[in-house]
Formats: C-alpha cells, sequence, structure tokens
C-alpha cells in the first residue's frame, strides 16, 4: 500500500486532473453532489457520504440524445478526458457497477451492439474510481445486509483510507493498480499504518446496525403478490419519487424532444415507477394505475426480478431513501415486514 | 459505436385510410439511405418505435412482411398526441426509425405445422406481417386458419387484401364482426365464441393478438379446446420509451417487453401476474 500525507493532497489532486477530468463531492448550498472540480480546494470533506450521489456522473438527470432539424439528426459531438471518480463510498461505487450491468448490456448478447448505451459506455469505460473507506458510518446506513461495509473494497479501482494524518491507498482493479504506479505517491505504508487502518476499521464495523438476514427476501417476494402487504406498505406513499429520483441505482427514465419550429434536441430524463403516468398508454390503459402497485413494483424490482437478470438486489444499503422519503417509509422496515409476513395467516372469522 | 437512440430516416410514400372514421391509417415507408435498407433485417412480429422530430416517439408493431421488399408498412390508431402528429403526414415527409426491435413470431418452429391466426380490431398488424410471411413461404407450413374480429365491418384493416385471402384456398379465413348489421355476410359474435365455434385443431400452433379483452377471454377457449401453452403466442403492449431495455418503462415481472418480447408463449407469461 502507498500513502500521500494529507498537505500533499492538492498536489496529487493537480496531477489527475491534467489527465482527467475530476469528479467529487462538492457543496451545492447545503447539500453535497458529485461535480467536476476545477480547484481541489472545491472538494467538500465534511461528511460521510453526499447527499446526491455519483449517478449523475455517468448518467446525468438530463441528458442530450441528440440534436435534430429539417436536415436530419446529429449527436453532439464530445471531448473529455476520462472520468475519474474521487471520495466515493463502497455503497456508490457498488450501484455504479450495477448500472453498468444494465447500460453496459450484460444481459443481451455480447455482440448486440444496438444494446449497448453510447452514452453510458463512453464515460464509464475510461473511468476510475476512488472508492474511500467510511471511518464513520452513519445510522441510516446498512450495507453490512447486502454483505458489504465501510471498509468493502471490492468494486473500486484504487481503495482508500483516511487515516489522522495520511491518505493510505491500495490498487484493486488492474486499472488502479496501474494509475497508483503512475502517480507520485511512493511513499510505502508501513506497519503503523497498517494498525491505524485496521484499527479505523474496527470502530467503523462496530458503527454498523445489526445484519438483517435478506436471503429469504428473494423466494419470499414473488408469494406475496397477492397478500394484503402492498396495501400496508403503501398506505403512506405519496408517491412522490424522491427515493427513486435519489436512489443511486434506480434508472428508469423518460426521453422526450424538446425544441421548436422543427429545431431541438431529444434527451432522456430520470423517471420514476411511482408516478402514475410511467406506465399510462395512450388510449387510457394503466397497467400500475394504483399506488399498491406500483410500490409493489418498485420493491419487486430491487429485491427480486434485478436478481432474476443481473443475480444481485438492486439496492446497495446506502440509506439516502431512509432520508428523504417525506413520510418516513423506511426501506429497512419494508424488508423486514416482508421478511417476517407470514404467509398462509389464518384470519379469524368474525374479522 | 453503434447507437440504437439514433432514429434512421424514412420517407412516407403512401398513406392509406382504413376506416370511414378516418381514425386508422397506414403508411407504407421507404428508406432514404442505401445501407439502412441493406442492414434493417427484421422478421413478422418485431417492432419500431416511429418517431417525428419534436413531436415524440411511439412503438409501433411492423405490418409489412419482410417478403414485401425495400419497404415498410405501419398501421396507425390516432389516440393520443404522437399518434395525432403521424396521422397528419402526407406522402413525401421524413420521418425517424428505430429498429426493428424486440422479438417475433417463431415462425421457424411453426414449420411443418398447421397455425391459427386469431386478431382482434386495429392489432391485426403484425399478423399481417405473418400471415403474408407465412403465404409467401406456403409450403412450409400446414393449414392456416385465421380468425379477424372487428366492432363493425368498417373497423377491419387491411380490406382489399382481407378479400383477396378470403379468396385463396390454401387459407381459412373467417370474419367475424361483434353484431349484425345489414348487408355483412360472414359470421357474426365476440371472437372467443367463434374461436370455440370453428372447430380448431388442438394441435395446432396458436398467435393470438387483439385488444387486452378479446386476449383474456381467448386464451381461456384455446386451453379448452386443448392447445399447449408452449404453442400458444401473444403479443404484448406496453408504454415504451428506449425500446433497448433500458429505460425500464415495459416491465412485466423481471421480462421487459421490448427485448424479452413482444412475442410470448403462455408458458412464459404464466408466472408474471402482471402481463394481463
Amino acid at each position: 500500500m502507498l500513502k500521500i500525507k494529507k498537505e500533499n493532497i492538492n498536489t496529487l489532486l493537480e496531477e489527475l486532473m491534467k489527465d482527467y477530468q475530476v469528479y467529487a463531492p462538492v457543496k451545492n448550498g447545503s447539500k453535497a453532489a458529485f461535480k467536476v472540480i476545477e480547484n481541489p480546494d472545491d472538494i467538500f470533506t465534511g461528511h460521510v457520504k453526499s447527499e446526491y450521489s455519483p449517478k449523475s456522473v455517468f448518467f446525468p438527470q438530463s441528458e442530450v440524445l441528440f440534436e435534430y432539424s429539417k436536415e436530419g439528426v446529429s449527436i453532439p459531438e464530445k471531448k473529455e478526458k476520462p472520468y475519474l471518480l474521487w471520495g466515493v463510498r463502497n455503497c456508490d461505487t457498488k450501484s455504479i457497477r450495477m448500472l453498468d450491468k444494465v447500460f453496459g448490456n450484460a444481459r443481451q448478447a455480447p455482440d448486440k451492439d444496438m444494446y449497448k448505451d453510447p452514452y453510458w459506455k463512453q464515460k464509464y469505460d475510461t473511468s476510475i474510481i476512488f472508492n474511500f473507506a467510511c471511518n464513520a458510518p452513519l445510522t441510516t446506513c446498512f450495507c453490512n445486509w447486502f454483505g458489504s461495509g465501510p471498509f468493502d473494497e471490492s468494486g473500486s479501482d484504487i481503495f482508500v483510507v483516511e487515516t489522522k494524518d495520511d491518505l493510505i491507498f491500495k490498487g484493486i482493479s488492474e486499472k488502479g493498480k496501474e494509475l497508483l504506479k503512475k502517480l507520485s505517491v511512493s511513499e510505502i505504508s508501513d506497519k503503523k499504518d497498517e494498525e491505524a487502518v485496521s484499527e479505523l476499521k474496527e470502530k467503523a464495523v462496530s458503527m454498523m446496525p445489526e445484519v438483517t438476514d435478506i436471503s429469504a427476501l428473494y423466494e419470499k417476494l414473488p408469494k406475496l403478490w397477492n397478500e394484503p402487504i402492498w396495501q400496508e406498505i403503501s398506505s403512506k406513499c405519496v408517491n412522490c419519487g424522491a427515493c427513486a429520483f435519489i436512489c443511486p441505482t434506480c434508472h428508469c427514465f423518460d426521453v422526450s424532444d424538446e425544441g421548436k419550429n422543427g429545431k431541438g434536441k431529444r434527451v432522456r430524463l430520470w423517471d420514476s415507477c411511482m408516478f402514475p403516468i410511467f406506465t399510462m398508454e395512450a388510449s387510457g390503459h394503466n397497467p400500475r394505475g394504483n399506488s399498491v402497485d406500483r410500490v409493489r413494483q418498485r420493491v419487486m424490482h430491487k429485491f427480486n426480478y434485478f436478481k432474476d437478470n443481473y443475480g444481485t438486489h438492486l439496492c446497495t444499503g446506502c440509506g439516502r431513501c431512509v432520508v428523504v422519503c417525506p413520510v418516513n417509509l423506511d426501506i429497512r422496515d419494508v424488508i423486514k415486514d416482508i421478511i417476517n409476513y407470514e404467509l398462509n395467516k389464518k384470519v379469524p372469522a368474525d374479522v | 459505436m453503434c447507437n440504437g437512440y439514433l432514429p434512421i430516416q424514412m420517407r412516407v410514400d403512401k398513406v392509406l385510410t382504413e376506416n370511414p372514421d378516418k381514425t386508422l391509417k397506414t403508411f407504407e415507408l421507404s428508406f432514404l439511405k442505401d445501407n439502412d435498407r441493406e442492414n434493417f433485417k427484421y422478421m413478422p412480429g418485431q417492432f419500431c418505435e416511429f418517431s417525428i422530430t419534436g413531436k415524440g416517439e411511439s412503438p409501433f408493431g411492423i405490418a409489412s412482411s419482410p417478403t414485401e421488399k425495400d419497404i415498410l408498412k405501419f398501421t396507425v390508431n390516432r389516440t393520443g398526441s404522437v399518434t395525432k402528429e403521424i396521422h397528419y403526414l402526407r406522402p413525401g415527409d421524413i420521418v425517424g426509425v428505430r429498429g426493428p426491435l424486440g422479438n417475433w413470431y417463431p415462425v421457424g418452429k411453426f414449420k411443418g405445422g398447421d397455425v391459427v391466426i386469431i386478431g382482434g380490431g386495429f392489432a391485426f398488424t403484425t399478423l399481417r406481417s405473418l400471415l403474408v410471411y407465412m403465404l409467401e413461404h406456403r409450403s412450409d407450413y400446414g393449414k392456416i386458419t385465421v380468425i379477424y374480429g372487428a366492432r363493425n365491418p368498417d373497423l377491419f384493416i387491411y380490406k382489399e387484401e382481407l378479400e383477396a385471402w378470403d379468396k385463396r384456398n390454401d387459407l381459412i379465413l373467417h370474419l367475424t364482426i361483434d353484431k349484425a348489421v345489414e348487408g355483412w355476410t360472414k359470421l357474426c359474435g365476440f371472437v372467443p365464441t367463434v374461436t370455440k365455434e370453428v372447430k380448431l385443431d388442438p394441435k395446432s400452433w396458436a398467435v393470438v393478438c387483439g385488444p387486452p379483452v378479446m386476449i383474456k377471454f381467448t386464451l381461456p377457449v384455446l386451453k379448452e379446446i386443448g392447445f399447449n401453452d408452449g404453442m400458444v403466442y401473444t403479443s404484448l403492449e406496453r408504454r415504451m420509451k428506449c425500446g433497448i431495455g433500458k429505460c425500464g418503462r415495459c416491465g412485466i415481472g423481471s421480462k421487459y417487453v421490448c427485448i424479452d418480447g413482444p412475442v410470448f408463449s403462455l408458458e412464459e407469461l404464466k408466472n408474471i401476474p402482471e402481463a394481463f
């Protein structure tokens, strides 16, 4: 492992900024989001997790697919340096890897280029992620339910631990290892550093909530399809979609033309399965016309359908939806309620 | 890099109004570029995203058959904002088309077997594609039976072709309308009832496509006759945007109608409670 003194971080970042477009948490009003930095001092470090996830780096809330005019369509040329993400937590690293399964096309035959998303791939394929360990997880964190944890290195290109005076770097992917070799971070970490890392890790892990065993979730969900639990769960949901927009793994989008007089842009915009119009057809028919169906869809997609297609739950336990939900509909409670739900419960005849 | 979001440009060559109410129009399109024409290989049952830039994009089943060279046909019911704009199109106008998308009717599996096509209303589009395709490869298939229903005689699409098919002796065509009207000499009654009455061989392949209510009541009839769930196919419709399995809109269970469908066998849909 290599290390750098904290006072030299800016020098390192300036070096990285020469070859990369560096994205890092930047304070935007009262909240932090991943933005391109122009100066290393722009980076906001006073939190554990940015309020907004870095999904927007690769999958912006609004993205131009092409421009059109009477002459035809054209894709706006973009000459960008490769993307480098600095200060990403493991929940978000994992989310980005999950989204690559969708946009990078793990499901269709790999030779079917039409099913690869060129806008995602252009940004993602050359990117590099500096995944920072979480020294002080939040009370809303529950990544350990998904087998992860505050010091999980998996999925990182470069894993970083912040000790009292240093940043300790460990190359994880080939890409990460190669980059580390090139950088002017040459001080080798010693035994004392390793002890410091283990100590931080132990402390961070102890701050995590008790693990809820979710292994039964996937198989149980389809059995609950017609059960009244969905009424219970959805009864307080206001279908605002905040959970989907803040979620680092939600990736549904709308496509819309914006322009006038025959000239404009076709854009894609984040969308949410919580909105009635999401599935509303021109005829007026709506396959998911009520809130109960929509809440069930969101839970099923996260904990059953996605696993069918890509082998993993579509949730990393980042806890952002817990924070933003205006009616305190807590996904952790939803998961527990589903796991604890008694099927074939006898209802007293006189009820 | 290949870009599945980019439409190719096509020219409207012909516009045919299918009914007196002018709510149904068929558009015949031709390719502007030679390599688009050469690369566009499709099969009956596939669909395209049809767009008029600035007005929007919607999915439609391809109504032409791949045996009809160099053109694409779409029949569009005027119902929402995009279809309204499509109905304004005139010959010479340029439109955008993405596709072909999705899977297709398994015409390869059908080879050597009898095939029953059951359709309703203006959902006959991809069924026309299938029928034209099979008639072009007539010797590959056994008995072909078509049951096609509409609310009234005006609402059938492809009326001239229906007349021609009716005269063929290598095809059995049952046309039916909901309620008898003067001058109508063919069948009367709903599609599920007719399906029950015309004596189908349950060893046939079946393709059912129509309004949800027709599908809902026809499938149990086929089951009752003894059709095998693995040999009955239908084509599903959902609101779509990307058409390439990314935008999440057309999900039914863990399937996406755009890439896993739109064609599904009943066997595949059995465990998807949302399918119908």
